[in-house]
């Protein structure tokens, strides 16, 4: 009787650990919306926060973006939901949802930029390259690509990261439509 | 042991299982904030002295401080205690791109945010007061030539201000820089 309470005392101990561990890595399971692909933790830089997101943000020692600065748009994911792999290459765009400006760029798992022989970690919408009709495409690969492109540096998780600054949607995370975000759209891999 | 007495075993075993990993899943949870040593303002602490101006790194793959930095943002922090008295943040405002200031408590919740577009004359410019010290201070307006400030209250003592620069360009990475340096945290005398 007292072994199997021991048992069940250490299995559920383990449980427990490892729940936690799973969900905040993931970011917590309330107020992340999902737009497409992308997520976005609607009230992580308010006073609002739930104890999830808290407890992930004070693990990561990141500090959020207020609602009134801009909102910030995580995708671990392609289109179809597969996990963005450095082995493949994606093309992200073609519109964004309206802001001043927007910043687009690659992360690790933990959220730092990835060391590449370009040096470039991300882009701007004050200085990417457009299309005629003012969309735009941004190639995500491990190997050069014309136009923007946005180097995978090692053959490691990765995700995207989407800043909109200034942006009238801050307040309603809610209030974006799925088709306003950008499209992360797997090209082939290798 | 017949095979209802097994299974019924078998179902406690897994129910004790489950309602020990709920309980210490709450547990954990509501636990870090409480023993979190490495939270953006125990990050903060370690690069400087409360109300200096301390510029952040550029995010690149060898500064990993804070995650989710944006590489098109220069920033700069400084870190207040309202023990004493209430705390002026001022910062100038660039030409172009995007600027804001954040204010955080001591939990790094944010509890006040303006950009460039709320500055005035080209600066953003507030003062950060406890709720006592907003009591005074209101207690103490003049009502015919009302105050200009503007009081932010921050529900604890301590905390830190964030100043975030855009840079349009890469070339312009520097003058973002310099832009965030503007920030300055000024204590006041406490309002009698």
């Amino acid at each position: 009787m007292f072994v199997k309470a021991s048992v069940a005392c250490a299995i559920g101990l383990a449980l427990g650990l490892w729940t936690s561990r799973a969900i905040l890595a993931n970011g917590g399971p309330f107020g992340v919306v999902a737009i497409g692909a992308w997520n976005v933790s609607a009230k992580a830089g308010s006073l609002e926060a739930d104890p999830y997101t808290r407890a992930g943000l004070e693990r990561s020692g990141e500090i959020p973006l207020a609602l009134g600065e801009g909102l910030q748009l995580v995708a671990r994911v392609d289109d179809a939901g597969r996990p963005l792999d450095a082995r493949c290459a994606y093309r992200v765009g073609s519109r964004t949802p309206a802001a001043r400006y927007w910043t687009l760029s690659l992360v690790d798992r933990d959220g730092f930029p990835i060391e590449n022989a370009a040096g470039r970690y991300g882009f701007r919408s004050s200085e990417i390259l457009r299309d005629a009709d003012g969309g735009f495409s941004i190639f995500v690969s491990a190997s050069a690509h014309a136009g923007n492109w946005l180097p995978i540096g090692a053959p490691s998780p990765f995700a995207l990261v989407l800043r909109l600054y200034d942006s009238p949607l801050s307040a309603t995370a809610g209030g974006i439509e799925k088709s306003a975000a950008p499209s992360i759209a797997r090209e082939g891999c290798a | 042991m017949s095979v209802r007495e097994r299974l019924g075993g078998a179902a406690i075993f897994l129910a004790a299982v489950l309602v020990v990993g709920a309980l210490v899943h709450f547990i954990v949870i509501l636990l870090i904030p409480v023993v979190a040593t490495r939270d953006a303002f125990a990050r903060l602490e370690d690069l400087g002295p409360a109300d200096a101006t301390i510029a952040l790194a550029r995010p690149s793959p060898t500064e990993r401080r804070f995650p989710y930095a944006d590489p098109a943002l220069a920033s700069a922090f400084c870190r207040f205690d309202l023990a004493a008295g209430p705390v002026r943040v001022k910062a100038a405002v660039g030409r172009a791109g995007f600027a804001s200031l954040s204010f955080h408590t001591r939990r790094g919740a944010v509890f006040y945010a303006l950009t460039d577009k709320a500055a005035t004359h080209g600066v953003m410019e507030a003062i950060v007061v406890t709720p006592s010290q907003l009591r005074a201070l209101v207690a103490r307006d003049d009502e015919d030539n009302p105050s200009q400030d503007l009081r932010v209250v921050s529900t604890t003592t301590e905390g830190f201000v964030l100043m975030r620069a855009f840079s349009e360009l890469p070339s312009l990475y520097a003058a973002a820089e310099a832009q965030a340096k503007s920030l300055s945290c000024a204590p006041e005398p406490a309002p009698k």
